[in-house]
């Protein structure tokens, strides 16, 4: 007879689109590296901010804030579809990063997962938190990290497009379509001879490009020399990225069924959409090709995920439905599409908990930051914030957690970076793990 | 932005624009004015006698371009802003007060923005934006490919524009796109062994078959009117497609067209497809042309799906009248040539017939399209192997002997990639990696694929590369830069044969020659790029995606009609730039540009097709000028009703060179104080909204400038009141402004007027300077004030013609150095 927890296992990856050629928990591991379960984070961000009607207020409901603390909380309507996950789930009060609440409300974005003042000036960001764990932990994965948005790229300074940024503080493009996402997590084989000698010839042809890029810089103008610098970063990362390919080689991708994920949907059908998204991460990190993701779910800017509320028949207008968040019935609006935002994390939260990995769930050992960066539209202090999973990597979750703005939200960043087991004691600003997570 | 505001109007062009003259006129401000407010509101806390958070006001540097206060100013500015200081306790600024810090800290800080732009000396080397790839490897491949669809989108640099060197980035994921689009159309582009077999159809009626009917993932269901299957196909390259076809027009109705698309079935969910183009049909049969490649288009996978049993490929021909609405005919019988698509279920197979059975209704009695026959070929070469395989491995002496030939090659496909002369070690660089690729591989071909994709990812092609010699001070452009800049600015791809041959010549600097060259590349096809992206961006008119219509409002509103919406914004354009008219008619006009659609949408007749006409306005027709497009009218509304502020920013931004600050972080809620602001007209509200002093200090001169376009729905409709729809009660519209000049006026019309009468100088300004960081790739700083002041005197003295001021500007100083 077979043991139940074997048929869970395989009906699950079945479900997930996942069919195994190999027996793929060792196919998938890095060459060399020891088995340890892996630990993993994902960050995801929406713009605008969100409905804080005062707690007496008739459509309390539709705030996003639940009412109470620590274990004594309601749920409003926004984030009741988190109910069934509340054992997996803290929710953060009065978060927010100190250096950015006098910068523009709009600005913010670009700074969620950095922590810094943008010096309006000069703009200059520093390393967000996922390319900080990512330069630790991504080094035992394909691909080190993952980094997605609705509006791909990297977008305009002050209104970027993506959630991540270099050591250098570059912003990441982010990829946004969904078919272009799944090429890049399993469109590299490698294991053919044509592509062993393209990795090959790859090496030989960014070693020469990387000549003709010093040569050429010597004769350029001091800011010339500057954006030549970035070409040349980038190259000496594709080299290691073919390096990595390259010693990835005798280990086959895992193959998964194109058609169990909706690759061809646009952000005109944004359930689709962010189903499709959320799929993709969680493919990821099932399969092991990365650890690490973010997600924007909507830029600040111009985004297109602004007609996204229209997905209810509300008003195609996210940042004006956030605006109207204190009007007669503004509650309400806001606060029914962020409950539709809720519950696509809460698909997603389901998957990862319904899928088993060593003595757990995936979600226990995955970190899901939710959030905004604005509580009401415009103002840079007490985020919406949440933190999902965790459970064996030492954290306690069931609670909502109330903080004064003494409380740096770079706390949160701390206590997760050392939950992925990066070795670390502050981040930028903060003043320590944040109080009553572990 | 130039110089402080207050004193933008008094600069008059005589006065050298130089960066100590705005400086002074600032600092003269500041201790006239600034220093007095500070004094009387902040030094009781950042002064003499205290200095709350180490800050002391009245010792801060007032000059922020030499000072190196400017980070703290930046932060004052912030925080007036806020309103977070001075404290609530503490005495508020007037609006007068307000009014003077405001202007003078924005002005203060641009200025600093822009001597810093300066000092840390100019991006001049920029990489190419994806269209500029786009059409720079079409050009010199001779394929036809998608190149750019991987590629990130580029970002817009504060002034809007795409192309701008500072923040056009690089990243590693960018890398690895441009070497595999390299390999992929170097695999397409250089060919080995025989033709390739040539798979051709051709079907004289309708394939059958039941295609999905349900809306999917953000795809519509399909209904062609004429099916071609195609249950073989190669693959990759390139396809003809010829749809012969005839219409039926009543009097009085537009001519159709066709929708030609392709795509595959690939169970019952929805259809994927990719559009191959569309034309008009006329009475008379005609034969119509279709290009594409196969590769670019949804194919089948390898696995089926769901219970599809059909493999091969469609091509979909929809039927639209001349407003772009589909025509349907399910009424019309078809003869089926080629087995059904996929096995029908019973009762549709008895639909079918039952249809069938119906009489059918004569060709001509109403508006109606026949598409007598459509034929397909693919893979189509003009000649084999193709050009684009000829012009990379062209006859040499060298021919036998792969060493030299590949040099030969190397060397020809360098200088066209890199838009210059190279020199032999960079040719020997080059060959050398072939000779270590060449010896792991098994044809000349494979080899030389491999190599030539090294040059499409060598930053002399990916960049447009502007040398600067640091021993000289010699910031004159080469010959082969100028070229470049040209090509770039004007046609958006690499200089063409004549320009090359011009700067090899050293012909190209010559003013004559320049002027000849910027007339000639006005008249080629390609300039159609220059206003498709300069427009695009300096308008704006992506703004359109960014809204969506809320249908409630605006029942039956297509959104196809945006890209009407927006044709119509390039082709007013174009027909100033084309007849040299003033570009004063940007502002206002007594004609227009329409096809059907956009008349139709419009209330206004005459054109009988989608091709865009000119059509004379009747003298009390509000619609001239850009403030009367759609474009700006609907990507500045908010999909319901139209935003005055917005429209107002974007006049403000856009036309006159004065965006206004961003809002204050915590902009306070109206509602909470005016329970009855639901009832109010438009203008009501933003009269509450600018009685709030934090809000009004800005808003009373914003506002004015866009409640006279009130007339102007959401869509860009005329209205004569604001109709009821929902809770939305209908209103009265009020469209008097009064502008900061102390001018009134109502309406669009008068509007337009006092832009035209009062404002053509500012207008020309503001449009120099977009065009200026357009063509320069750059945002613009001190140094070229000079030149923006003298193109702006000129351009106004050639009664604002376009192409006067092309010619001017590309012979300008800020156009020929680095």
């Amino acid at each position: 007879m077979k043991k139940s927890w074997q048929l869970d296992r395989r009906a699950a990856l079945k479900a997930a689109g996942v069919s195994m050629a190999l027996p793929w928990l060792e196919a998938m591991g890095a060459p060399s590296s020891k088995r340890e379960l892996p630990r993993r984070m994902c960050a995801i961000l929406f713009p605008f901010g969100v409905a804080m009607p005062k707690d007496d207020a008739e459509d309390r409901q539709w705030g996003w804030f639940p009412t109470g603390q620590g274990k004594d909380y309601q749920l409003t309507n926004v984030l009741r579809p988190l109910e069934p996950l509340m054992d997996h789930v803290s929710i953060f009060h009065g978060l927010s990063h100190p250096r950015c609440r006098a910068m523009n409300g709009h600005d913010t974005g670009d700074t969620f997962l950095t922590a810094n003042n943008l010096a309006p000036v000069s703009y200059q960001n520093t390393i967000s938190i996922d390319q900080y764990a990512a330069s630790v932990i991504g080094k035992q994965t394909r691909l080190p990290s993952l980094t997605l948005s609705t509006d791909g790229g990297v977008g305009p300074r002050t209104r970027t497009t993506t959630l991540s940024y270099t050591d250098k503080g570059q912003p990441i493009p982010a990829l946004s379509d969904p078919a272009q996402i799944f090429k890049r997590l399993f469109g590299q084989d490698g294991a053919s001879a044509n592509d062993r000698r393209k990795l090959q010839n790859s090496e030989s042809i960014l070693d020469l490009v990387m000549e003709q890029s010093n040569s050429l810089s010597r004769n350029l103008g001091v800011a010339d020399q500057r954006k030549m610098a970035e070409f040349e970063t980038s190259v000496r990362d594709v080299e290691k990225r073919v390096e990595r390919s390259r010693s990835w080689l005798d280990i086959p991708l895992p193959t998964v069924d194109r058609d169990s994920i909706l690759l061809d949907t646009t952000v005109d059908a944004p359930r689709d959409y962010l189903k499709a998204i959320y799929d993709l991460q969680f493919l990821a990190f099932q399969t092991d090709l990365t650890r690490i993701s973010t997600y924007q779910i909507g830029s600040y800017g111009p985004s297109k995920a602004r007609a996204f509320p229209a997905v209810l028949g509300l008003k195609p207008d996210w940042h004006g439905l956030a605006h109207a968040a204190g009007k007669k019935g503004g509650p309400e609006n806001i606060g029914r599409f962020d409950q539709f935002l809720a519950e696509q994390l809460a698909s997603f939260l389901t998957r990862l908990q319904e899928t088993p990995e060593g003595d757990g769930s995936l979600l226990d050992r995955t970190l899901v930051l939710y959030g905004s960066s604005n509580s009401r539209t415009h103002q840079n202090r007490n985020y919406p914030l949440l933190l999902a999973g965790g459970g064996k990597l030492g954290l306690r979750h069931n609670q909502v957690l109330r903080f004064d703005e003494k409380t740096p939200m770079s706390n949160v960043f701390v206590t997760m970076l050392q939950a992925l087991g990066v070795e670390v004691d502050r981040f930028v600003d903060s003043t320590g793990p944040l109080d009553g997570l572990t | 932005m130039f110089c402080n505001r207050l004193t933008l109007i008094l600069m008059a062009s005589f006065l050298p624009a130089t960066r100590a003259v705005c400086v002074d006129q600032s600092l003269d401000v500041f201790s006239k004015r600034v220093h007095p407010v500070l004094i009387e509101l902040c030094d009781g806390c950042h002064g003499r006698k205290k200095s709350e958070g180490g800050i002391r006001l009245d010792r801060l540097d007032p000059d922020l371009v030499n000072g190196s206060d400017s980070e703290i100013w930046h932060d004052v500015f912030e925080q007036l802003k806020n309103g977070e200081m001075p404290p609530a306790k503490a005495k508020q600024p007037d609006a007068e007060q307000r009014k003077i810090l405001t202007q003078w800290l924005v002005g203060a800080l641009q200025d600093a923005a822009e001597a810093k732009r300066g000092q840390n000396g100019r991006v001049v080397t920029r990489r190419l934006t994806r269209y500029e790839y786009q059409n720079t490897m079409r050009d010199l491949l001779l394929i036809d490919l998608d190149f750019a669809q991987g590629l990130p989108p580029d970002p817009a640099s504060q002034e809007g524009f795409q192309n701008n060197g500072s923040t056009l980035e690089m990243s590693p994921t960018q890398i690895e796109q441009y070497l595999d689009v390299a390999r992929r159309s170097l695999s397409q582009a250089i060919v080995t062994g025989d033709r390739p077999r040539l798979y051709e159809v051709t079907q004289n009626a309708t394939a059958m078959g039941k295609l999905p009917t349900k809306k999917f993932a953000g795809h519509a269901p399909v209904s062609p009117e004429f099916i071609l299957d195609l249950k073989e196909f190669p693959r990759t390259g390139p396809f003809e497609l010829k749809v012969r076809a005839r219409a039926a027009i009543p009097a009085g109705e537009g001519v159709p067209r066709i929708q030609v698309s392709m795509g595959n079935v690939p169970g019952i969910i929805h259809v994927p497809r990719g559009e191959i183009g569309e034309a008009e049909v006329d009475t008379i049969s005609q034969t119509i042309t279709f290009h594409g490649r196969m590769e670019d288009f949804p194919q089948p996978g390898p696995i089926s799906f769901g219970n599809s049993g059909f493999k091969g490929m469609i091509v979909m021909i929809d039927f639209v009248d001349a407003d772009g609405n589909e025509l349907r005919y399910p009424d019309r019988t078809y003869t089926a040539k080629t087995p059904p698509l996929k096995k029908q279920k019973k009762d549709q197979d008895e639909a079918i017939e039952s249809d069938a059975k119906k009489e059918p209704v004569a060709f001509g009695g109403r508006l109606e399209i026949e598409v007598q026959s459509v034929e397909f070929q693919s893979p189509v070469y003009a000649s084999w192997p193709p050009p684009s395989h000829e012009r990379l491995f062209f006859a040499s002496p060298h021919v036998g002997n792969e060493s030299l030939y590949i040099r030969d090659v190397l060397k020809r496909f360098m200088e066209s990639a890199f838009r210059r002369s190279v020199l032999a070690t960079e040719v020997e660089q080059m060959a050398k990696l072939f000779g270590k690729i060449r010896a792991d591989s098994e044809t000349f071909e494979d080899a030389a694929r491999e190599t030539l994709a090294a040059v499409l990812v060598s930053p002399s092609f990916l960049y447009i590369v502007e040398q600067q010699n640091r021993a000289s001070d010699d910031l004159q452009v080469t010959d082969f830069e100028l070229a470049s800049r040209l090509s770039y600015f004007l046609w958006s791809t690499a200089p063409d044969q004549q320009l090359m041959d011009l700067a090899r010549q050293g012909q190209l600097k010559d003013g004559k020659v320049l002027k000849q060259q910027v007339e000639r590349m006005l008249e080629d096809e390609r300039s159609s790029e220059f206003v498709r992206h300069f427009v695009t961006q300096w308008l704006d008119l992506g703004g359109l995606d960014r809204v969506a219509v809320n249908p409630e409002f605006f029942p039956g509103f297509d959104n196809k009609l945006k890209t009407q919406m927006r044709n119509e914004t390039l082709a007013f354009f174009s027909e100033i730039l084309r007849a040299d008219r003033s570009a004063l008619e940007l502002l206002d006009s007594d004609w227009v540009m329409l096809n059907r659609p956009m008349a139709s949408h419009y209330g206004l007749t005459g054109p009988r097709s989608q091709e865009f006409e000119q059509v004379t306005l009747e003298s009390d027709d509000a619609r001239g000028g850009l403030l009367g497009q759609a474009a700006f009218l609907l990507a500045n509304s908010n999909g319901e009703d139209s935003h005055p502020i917005k429209r107002a920013v974007w006049i403000l931004d856009r036309l006159l060179g004065s965006p206004p600050a961003s809002p204050p972080a915590d902009v306070p809620d109206l509602d909470t104080e005016n329970p009855d602001l639901a009832k109010m007209t438009l203008k009501q509200q933003l009269a509450v909204h600018s009685s709030k002093e934090s809000c009004g200090s800005c808003h009373r001169e914003i506002d004015p400038w866009g409640i006279p376009l009130e007339n102007f729905d959401a869509v860009g409709r005329w209205r004569a009141e604001i109709p009821q729809v929902n809770r939305r009660e209908p209103m009265e519209i009020d469209t008097v402004g009064v502008l900061p000049s102390g001018v009134e006026v109502e309406g669009p019309t008068q509007l337009k007027r006092y832009l035209v009468e009062s404002q053509g100088e500012r207008f020309a300004k503001a449009i120099v300077k977009r065009l200026m960081g357009y063509g320069l790739g750059r945002s613009l700083d001190f140094a070229d004030r000079q030149t923006v002041d003298e193109l702006t005197e000129n351009f106004v003295e050639n009664d604002y013609r376009l192409r006067a001021l092309l010619v001017d500007f590309v012979q300008s100083k800020a156009f020929r150095t680095k």
